[in-house]
C-alpha cells in the first residue's frame, strides 16, 4: 500500500527542482513576448550542401504553444517530483522528459520542415521511452511499441508530404508553403501529398483510425499522460494542420477530410468513454475526442473558426492537464483508478477535490472559466458555418459527453459514501497538491484577466486566417439568459451522467465488434510480420545449395534476357576483331574441352585434370589476348592448385555414386550456359566503351609513373579495391583459422614415399623461386609481375617445401607464421596510403622520391610499400591454406 | 570465330553448374571453382579481346599503344583470380573437415545442420 509509506508523502524532492528549467523558460517567453513583437525569426547554418539550415520562425500560434510546452512543463516537473519519489530509475524519466521538452519545442519553433521533421520524430522516440517507463511490465512496452510504431510510421509519410510539398514549392519553409496556397492548389500531385500529410497528423493526434494508441499510451507515469498525451504532444497533427490551414482552407477535399475524419473521431471517442472503467483512459478517450473537435474546426471554412480552434485547444490544455493530475492523485492515494469503487474521496482528498471540481468547472463550459469562453467561440464558429446535420448532432453529443466526463472526474469519485476501506486514505505530497490547482486556476484567471492572454490568442488565430476578422474572444450572452448551446449541452450531459452506467452495460455488449476495429487490424499486422519474415526467410534462405543455384542461374536467364531484349536482340555476326584468331580458337577448345570432359568424370584426380585443363587454357586465352600479368597468375594458380588438390585428394577419400536428379541438374546447368551465352553474345554486339580503359593508358605514366597500366591500376587508381581485395583474403585465412590449429605439434615427419633427387634441389629450388618472386615484384610496375603473380610464385615455393620437407619446415622458412604474415601484409598495404593524407591529399595518393644515384635518377615510391603489402598478404594468407591442407593429409596417413 | 569462345565460356559455366548440384563434396567445391573460373572468363571477356598487344607503354614513348588490350578487365579479373583461389582452399579445406566430422562426403548428410522448422516463427534449436 503505497498510502501507508510515510516517505512517499515527503516533501517535493530532487525532481521537482527540475521545473526551475521549464519555469526560466516560460519567464524569458513571457518576457519576451511583452518586450519584442512577434514574428522572431532567425536561422543557423547546418548542412549548407543540402540547403538544411536551422531555420526557426515564431508567431503568435507557436507562441501559444510555446507558453503550454514551458508553463504546463513546469507543472509537470514538479508533480513528477512529488509522483515518482523513491520511483527506481526516475532520473532516465526525467532526462528524456527534457529531451522532449525540447523536442516540442523544435517542432513548434521550426521553420523549415526537414527540422521539423526531425524534430516531430523524435517527439515519437522521446514517447516510446516515456510510456514504455515500466519496462517490466509487459502491458507498458506493448502500449510503448504501439505508440511508436503508429507515430513513427506516420512521420514517414509525413516525410514524404514535406517533400512533395518542396517539390510543388521549392521551397522548404512552413511558413513560405502556407502562404503558397494557389500554387500548391493547381498542381496534380497535391492530393497524394494532402493524404500523406493527413496520415502524419492523424496517426500524431490519434484521429480515426489511429485512434486506439493513446488510451493504451496510459499505461505510462502519470506526468508523462498529463504532457504528452493531453497538453503538448497529440497536440502537435493540430498545431500542423492549423499552420497548413490558411493554404488549403477553400479546398473541398481539405474541409470534406477534416470535418469527416474529426466528426468521427469526436463521436466514436466520446462513445467509447462510456466504455471504460479506468479513470485515466476515460480522460483519454476525451482527449481523443477533443482532437476530433479540433480537427473539425480546422475544417470549416469560415474565419471565426480559427478563432474556435485556438480558444478550446487552450482551455482544453488548461483543464485536461489537472485532470490527469488528479486522476494520478486518486491512484496515487488509494492505489486504484477504477470508477467502480471510487467514491467519497472529497472528505479524504480535499485538496485533490477542488482542483478537480475548477478544471471540471472548465471541461465542463460552465461559467467562470475559459471553458466557457472556448465553448462559446466555438458555438459561434459552428453556427457561423454551414454543417451538415449530422455533424451538428454529432458535435452536441460530443459536448454533452465532456459534461458527462467532467461529472465523472470532479463529482462521482468525490461525493456519495465513501468504501470502507479508504479510510486510511490521505492527501497526497504538496508537490502534487498545487500542480493542478495551479493550472485550473491559470484557467479560471484566463477569463477575469482576459487582457494577458486575449491579443495573443487573436494574433494566432490571424496566423490561420490571415487577414481576416477573427472576432472577439467575448461571451456572446450571458449564462441563463436563454435556451442556448450551453444550456442544452449541459442538460444533457447531466442526464448521460445519470444514466452512465446504464449506457456502460449497453455498449459492453457490443464488445465482441473489437475484433474488427483498427486496433485488431494492427495486432494482425504486427503478430503477421514475423511470420511473412519467417517464412521468406525459409524460402530463400533454406540452406539447399541446389536451391539457390536454382535462383542464381533463374536470375542470371532472366538478366540475359532482359539485357538482350532491351539492347534489341543483337548478334555478334560481324564482331571485326574476331576474324582470324586462331589462337583464340585453340584457347578456347582447351577450355570446351576441359569442361565438358569434367562432368562426366567419376575419378576424383580425372576431374581435378580436367579443371585444370580449363584453367590453362584460360590462361592461353589471356596471354593470346593481351594480358600477360593475369596469365601468368591463372598458370601459378592452377599449379598450385593441382599441387595443393592432389594433396588433399586422399581426404576425401573413393569417389560414391549417389542417386541424383541428373536429368535436372543437367537441364538446369544447360540454361545456366544458354543464359551466359546469350548475354555474352549481346554484349560482343554492341560497341564497346573504351573511354575508362583510354583514360588509364593516358594517365598511368604522367601521374603513376609506371608504364604497366593494369599494375597501377591495382597498386595506385583503384588501390582502395585492392586494398579491400587483401583484406577479404586475411579475412578468409582467418576464417580458417580453427582449421588451421594443431599444424605444430602434429608434425610426425614425412610418411609419403620419399623423392631423393627432389629432396637434394627442394632447398635451392625455394630460394631460387623466392628470388624470382622479388624480381617480379620489383619490375612490376613497368613489366608484367606485379604483388599478386610474386606471391604465387612463392607460395609455390612453400608448397614445394612443405611436400618435400612437409609442413612444419616450409612453415619455419616463412619469415612469421602465415596468417602473422599475412596481417602484417595488410597492415603495411594500409601504411602506405598515410604519407599522402599527411601531406593533404587523399588516402592513398602515392607519393614518389627520385633518389640521385649515378647518371639516372632512383625513383622510390609508395606504391613499392603497397605491392610489397599485397605480396605478404597474398603469400601469407594461402601459404596458410596450403599448410593446412598438407598438414591435414599428413594427419591422416 | 568468336562465338566459339563465348560458346567454350558458357560450357565452363554449365559445367560448373551442373558438378556445383551434385550430392559429392568434392565434385561440389571443384564445381564451384569452375564456375568461378567461367565467371572470370565471362569478365575478361568483356574487354573484348580485341588485341593482342599488352597493355604496356612502350619504353622508346610515353604514349600509349593505339589498340592496346582493355586494362581494366585484366585488372578485375587479376584480384578475381588469387580471391577465387583462396575461396576453394577454404572450400577444400572445410569440406576435409566436414567429411571426418561428419563420416560422409554426402551434401544432402551434412543438412543435419539445419533441421526441419516446427514453430511458424522461431528457428528451430540445434542439438549438441
Amino acid at each position: 500500500m503505497r498510502s501507508d509509506d510515510p516517505e512517499a508523502r515527503s516533501g517535493p524532492v530532487s525532481g521537482s527542482w527540475l521545473a526551475v528549467l521549464p519555469l526560466g523558460l516560460f519567464a524569458a517567453l513571457v518576457w519576451g513576448l511583452a518586450a519584442v513583437p512577434l514574428p522572431w525569426h532567425g536561422t543557423v547554418s547546418w548542412v549548407p550542401s543540402l540547403g538544411v539550415n536551422l531555420d526557426w520562425r515564431v508567431d503568435a500560434l507557436p507562441a501559444q504553444f510555446l507558453l503550454l510546452i514551458t508553463g504546463i512543463g513546469t507543472v509537470v516537473f514538479l508533480y513528477a517530483g512529488g509522483y515518482l519519489a523513491h520511483t527506481p530509475r526516475a532520473g532516465r524519466l526525467y532526462g528524456v522528459l527534457l529531451l522532449f521538452m525540447a523536442a516540442m519545442i523544435g517542432v513548434v519553433s521550426a521553420d523549415h520542415l526537414l527540422v521539423l521533421f526531425l524534430c516531430w520524430e523524435l517527439t515519437s522516440l522521446t514517447s516510446f521511452f516515456l510510456v514504455g517507463f515500466k519496462h517490466t511490465d509487459a502491458a507498458a512496452r506493448a502500449s510503448a511499441r504501439q505508440a511508436l510504431f503508429v507515430t513513427l510510421g506516420g512521420g514517414l509519410a509525413l516525410l514524404a508530404a514535406f517533400i512533395l510539398f518542396h517539390q510543388i514549392t521549392g521551397s522548404w519553409s512552413l511558413h513560405t508553403i502556407a502562404a503558397s496556397g494557389p500554387l500548391l492548389a493547381a498542381d496534380p500531385r497535391l492530393p497524394a501529398a494532402l493524404a500523406l500529410l493527413f496520415i502524419g497528423c492523424f496517426t500524431k493526434s490519434a484521429q480515426f483510425p489511429f485512434h486506439f494508441w493513446l488510451p493504451n499510451a496510459m499505461s505510462a507515469p502519470t506526468p508523462v499522460s498529463a504532457y504528452l498525451h493531453s497538453a503538448t504532444m497529440v497536440k502537435l497533427g493540430i498545431y500542423l494542420l492549423a499552420r497548413l490551414d490558411p493554404a488549403f482552407n477553400d479546398l473541398l477535399i481539405w474541409e470534406a477530410v477534416l470535418v469527416g475524419v474529426g466528426t468521427l473521431t469526436a463521436v466514436w471517442a466520446a462513445v467509447l468513454a462510456l466504455r471504460e472503467r479506468d479513470l485515466k483512459r476515460i480522460l483519454a478517450r476525451s482527449t481523443v475526442s477533443a482532437l476530433g473537435t479540433l480537427t473539425l474546426l480546422i475544417g470549416l471554412p469560415n474565419d471565426g473558426a480559427a478563432l474556435a480552434v485556438i480558444a478550446f485547444l487552450f482551455a482544453h490544455a488548461l483543464y485536461k492537464a489537472p485532470l490527469f493530475f488528479v486522476a494520478g492523485n486518486i491512484d496515487h492515494a488509494t492505489g486504484t483508478r477504477s470508477i467502480d469503487h471510487l467514491m467519497g474521496l472529497r472528505r479524504r482528498m480535499p485538496w485533490t477535490t477542488v482542483a478537480a471540481v475548477l478544471a471540471g468547472l472548465s471541461m465542463a463550459g460552465l461559467p467562470l472559466s475559459f471553458g466557457y469562453v472556448a465553448k462559446d467561440v466555438v458555438g459561434a464558429a459552428k453556427s457561423g458555418a454551414d454543417l451538415v446535420v449530422v455533424v451538428s448532432y454529432g458535435l452536441l453529443f460530443v459536448n454533452a459527453m465532456a459534461v458527462a466526463v467532467a461529472a465523472v472526474a470532479a463529482i462521482r469519485v468525490f461525493w456519495g459514501p465513501m468504501s470502507p476501506s479508504f479510510e486510511k486514505v490521505r492527501e497526497v505530497s504538496w508537490a502534487m497538491r498545487l500542480p493542478p490547482l495551479l493550472i485550473a486556476l491559470a484557467g479560471l484567471e484566463f477569463e477575469f484577466l482576459p487582457r494577458f492572454i486575449d491579443p495573443l490568442l487573436i494574433q494566432a488565430a490571424q496566423v490561420m486566417a490571415p487577414g481576416a476578422d477573427v472576432g472577439r474572444l467575448a461571451v456572446s450572452h450571458p449564462f441563463g439568459s436563454g435556451f442556448t448551446a450551453v444550456e442544452v449541452t449541459l442538460a444533457i450531459g447531466v442526464v448521460l451522467f445519470m444514466f452512465w452506467e446504464r449506457l456502460h452495460r449497453w455498449l459492453g455488449r457490443l464488445a465482441h465488434l473489437d475484433r474488427f476495429g483498427p486496433a485488431a487490424v494492427f495486432d494482425a499486422l504486427l503478430g503477421g510480420l514475423p511470420r511473412v519474415a519467417a517464412w521468406h526467410t525459409r524460402t530463400l534462405q533454406h540452406g539447399a545449395l541446389d536451391g539457390y543455384l536454382r535462383l542464381t542461374v533463374a536470375a542470371l536467364l532472366a538478366l540475359g534476357a532482359a539485357g538482350w531484349w532491351v539492347a534489341g536482340f543483337p548478334w555478334p555476326s560481324t564482331y571485326p576483331a574476331g576474324a582470324g584468331r586462331w589462337d583464340l580458337v585453340a584457347a578456347a577448345t582447351l577450355i570446351a574441352a576441359g569442361a565438358v570432359a569434367a562432368p562426366f568424370l567419376r575419378d576424383r584426380l580425372a576431374l581435378l585434370m580436367a579443371v585444370g585443363l580449363v584453367g590453362y587454357g584460360s590462361a592461353a586465352l589471356f596471354l593470346f589476348a593481351g594480358a600477360p600479368d593475369v596469365a601468368f597468375t591463372q598458370f601459378a594458380v592452377e599449379t598450385a592448385l593441382v599441387v595443393v588438390a592432389s594433396a588433399v585428394l586422399p581426404r576425401y577419400g573413393r569417389a560414391l555414386r549417389y542417386a541424383e536428379p541428373w536429368v535436372r541438374n543437367a537441364l538446369l546447368a544447360a540454361a545456366a550456359g544458354f543464359g551466359t551465352f546469350v548475354l555474352l553474345a549481346g554484349m560482343f554486339a554492341l560497341p564497346t566503351d573504351t573511354s575508362l580503359a583510354g583514360w588509364f593508358a593516358a594517365h598511368s605514366l604522367p601521374e603513376a609513373h609506371g608504364r604497366n597500366v593494369v599494375n597501377v591500376i591495382l597498386v595506385d587508381f583503384r588501390a582502395l579495391d585492392t586494398l579491400g581485395e587483401i583484406t577479404v583474403v586475411l579475412f578468409s585465412a582467418l576464417a580458417a583459422w580453427p582449421l588451421l590449429r594443431g599444424l605444430g605439434h602434429r608434425e610426425r615427419g614425412v610418411t609419403t614415399p620419399r623423392a631423393v633427387m627432389l629432396e637434394r634441389v627442394a632447398g635451392a629450388a625455394y630460394w631460387i623461386m623466392l628470388a624470382a618472386a622479388a624480381w617480379l615484384l620489383l619490375r612490376g610496375h613497368n613489366a608484367p609481375g606485379g604483388g599478386f603473380i610474386a606471391a604465387l610464385v612463392a607460395v609455390a615455393a612453400t608448397a614445394l617445401i612443405a611436400i618435400v620437407y612437409g609442413p612444419l619446415p616450409a612453415r619455419r622458412r616463412l619469415p612469421l607464421r602465415p596468417v602473422t604474415l599475412a596481417a602484417m601484409g595488410v597492415l603495411l598495404a594500409l601504411l602506405s596510403g598515410l604519407p599522402g593524407v599527411v601531406t593533404g591529399q587523399p588516402f592513398l595518393t602515392h607519393l614518389w622520391w627520385t633518389v640521385p644515384l649515378g647518371g639516372a635518377g632512383f625513383k622510390l615510391s609508395t606504391v613499392l610499400l603497397f605491392d610489397l603489402g599485397v605480396f605478404f598478404a597474398v603469400w601469407g594468407a594461402l601459404a596458410a591454406y596450403v599448410l593446412a591442407l598438407l598438414n591435414d593429409r599428413e594427419e591422416g596417413t | 570465330m568468336i562465338l566459339w569462345v563465348l560458346m567454350a565460356v558458357s560450357i565452363a559455366v554449365a559445367a560448373g553448374v551442373y558438378l556445383a548440384l551434385s550430392r559429392d563434396l568434392f565434385r561440389v567445391v571443384v564445381g564451384l571453382a569452375l564456375l568461378g573460373a567461367a565467371v572470370n572468363l565471362v569478365v575478361f571477356a568483356a574487354g573484348r579481346m580485341a588485341s593482342r598487344t599488352p597493355p604496356l607503354l612502350a619504353a622508346a614513348s610515353d604514349a600509349p599503344a593505339a589498340a592496346a588490350a582493355d586494362p581494366l578487365a585484366q585488372a578485375l579479373v587479376l584480384t578475381a583470380i588469387v580471391i577465387s583461389f583462396a575461396l576453394l582452399c577454404f572450400a577444400l579445406v572445410l569440406g576435409a573437415r566436414l567429411r571426418r566430422v561428419s563420416g560422409s562426403d554426402d551434401v544432402r548428410a551434412q543438412r543435419a545442420a539445419e533441421p526441419a522448422a516446427v514453430d511458424p516463427v522461431k528457428p528451430p534449436e540445434l542439438e549438441d
